[in-house]
């Protein structure tokens, strides 16, 4: 195994296990998370002096063990000596992998009692065996700050007796939706950056999609999880051709599509057919057959729009919103014509959910450009571009207003 | 010495206003810049904020705390902008603004930042 990969993501595999069944033993998640973070950091230096160990999980599972012990120790000190330090067999490192810790700590760090902020960082830490440092680069906040954001995550978990255990059957779904949503935050927290400028943020796409991926090996029965994991892989595929050598983002339709990440492509398609299958079809599903039309379209011009419609149609009854509607509009103008899909877009004018975002403006200004209407565009993208919080968005919503006048 | 650069609110005016090519000069000028500043070592952050029409204002009057829409300046008034510099005195910090206004005509703001923040 380690002759294979390298040490970084060596260890970033075992971490979950290593975690996970110090948690299992013990049920102390925060001294054994700190615990193993510093076993990897140990590793992180030892190994790339000494090379990596013959069974590198016992490794860590030792140094994590013997760094809990003392932490336990002089906790302790203060309690109970003797008591306590009778408790402290190490756990036995020849113990075989539990494959159910990883997905009970994905359920611990994604539980509903904890911030959305809390369960992405505490989910890369913990899971994804990020150090705090890493995680701080990517969301660009300082480092001191994530500290402080995981640290807080870990003392809720305690405070509240968060279990380390796998949700009971009727919890499942619910459960599950949480896990995979913020697996998808992460992936757009990456997603979103621009090329060049930010490497950091960037790599969050491939641990999203490394996540998602492991999640799926745990639960290969579940079928949004696979959805998810299409979705992502189609979505990252066209990554490269989103952005130009300059930085500007390219639209979908002006893409080059010759830049497009075949492998990813074809993972992603076999998985969203294999996963459509199934009895329930849910959101990431819908989503990911969606983005599986428009990359399986050899031109723009021949994007199927009646087949991406009716997808839009089912996930509008299946997961209805305004962001999906206003989806469907575009799909309704590419169908339809720009004025029917225009009509679709006035629906969500008094929507109180769309007052605070571009996207309406934004994609009202795409229709009004392609009906033919350039000065009421050239506002439209005016607005949206006075609405965006994203540099990229509002640099591309300005430069197609400014291309109108 | 660390300053404060702030420019306001008559870039986005500009960006509705100026022809295509001009904004795609302006933000190959403000990426360089921020280059620069890096590659100087003199950048200690720089941040770009939404339009003001997308801001709140929380006041108090009569005493109790109002959240409004919007803030109360004119928009050219209200800071899009920053960069925060750590240089050898004020005048590289002006030679820095002095840089911006030459391309984008619009007034820019040079504090200095007060020296060690209070201890937590």
């Amino acid at each position: 195994m380690s002759a294979t990969i390298g040490t970084e993501e060596l260890l970033r595999v075992l971490a979950p296990q290593v975690l996970g069944a110090l948690v299992r033993r013990s049920g102390q998640f925060d001294t054994c998370e700190d615990a193993v973070q510093e076993a990897l950091l140990a590793a992180t230096l030892q190994w790339a002096e000494q090379g990596v160990p013959h069974d590198p999980r016992s490794w860590l599972h030792t140094v994590a063990s013997r760094r809990l012990v003392d932490m336990w120790r002089s906790e302790s000190a203060r309690q109970r000596r003797e008591e306590t330090a009778a408790a402290l067999e190490p756990a036995d490192p020849a113990e075989p992998v539990d494959e159910d810790d990883t997905l009970r700590l994905l359920f611990l760090c994604c539980h509903p009692a904890l911030s959305i902020p809390s369960q992405l960082a505490l989910t890369l830490r913990a899971v994804g065996g990020l150090t705090t440092a890493e995680i701080a680069h990517a969301f660009l906040v300082p480092e001191t700050t994530m500290a402080q954001r995981i640290s807080r995550a870990k003392q809720k978990i305690k405070a509240a007796g968060l279990r380390f255990e796998l949700p009971v059957e009727a919890e499942r779904p619910e459960r599950l939706r949480v896990v995979l949503h913020v697996l998808y935050l992460v992936f757009n927290e990456g997603y979103l950056a621009t090329s060049g400028a930010a490497p950091h943020r960037r790599n969050l796409t491939a641990e999203a999609i490394r996540l998602t991926r492991l999640l799926h090996e745990l639960a290969p029965g579940e079928a949004e999880v696979a959805g998810l994991l299409a979705l992502l892989l189609l979505t990252d595929a066209r990554r490269v051709a989103r952005t130009d050598a300059a930085g500007w983002l390219v639209p979908l339709d002006e893409q080059d599509r010759a830049l497009w990440n075949t492998s990813q492509i074809d993972e992603g398609i076999a998985l969203v057919t294999r996963s459509l299958g199934s009895a329930s079809v849910g959101p990431y599903q819908l989503q990911a057959a969606i983005a599986a039309v428009h990359v399986e379209a050899p031109t723009a011009k021949q994007t199927d729009w009646p087949q991406i419609l009716a997808l839009y149609g089912v996930l509008e009854r299946v997961s209805p919103g305004p962001v999906v509607t206003l989806n469907r509009a575009v799909a309704v103008a590419m169908v339809h014509g720009p004025r029917a899909g225009l009509a679709v877009l006035g629906t969500l004018d008094t929507d109180a959910r769309m007052a605070h975002t571009h996207r309406l403006d934004a994609v009202r200004a795409h229709l009004l450009e392609l009906a033919g209407d350039s000065d009421a565009a050239r506002l439209a993208y005016q607005r949206a571009a006075r609405m965006t919080a994203s540099i990229p968005e509002q640099r591309y919503l300005a430069l197609r207003a400014a291309q109108l006048k | 010495m660390k300053y404060m650069i702030m420019m306001f609110g008559e870039a986005a005016t500009m960006m509705e206003t100026q022809p295509k090519e001009w904004i795609v000069k302006m933000i190959d000028f403000m990426t360089q810049l921020s280059q620069d500043l890096n590659d100087a070592g003199e950048l200690v952050t720089a941040e770009g904020l939404a339009d003001g029409t997308q801001a709140k204002t929380v006041t108090y009057r009569d005493g109790s705390t109002v959240v409004t829409d919007g803030p109360f300046a004119e928009s050219k008034e209200s800071v899009i902008g920053f960069w925060i510099v750590d240089v050898e005195g004020e005048a590289r910090a002006l030679e820095i603004a002095t840089r911006v206004v030459d391309f984008t005509h619009g007034p820019i703001e040079v504090r200095p930042v007060m020296d060690a923040p209070p201890e937590v």
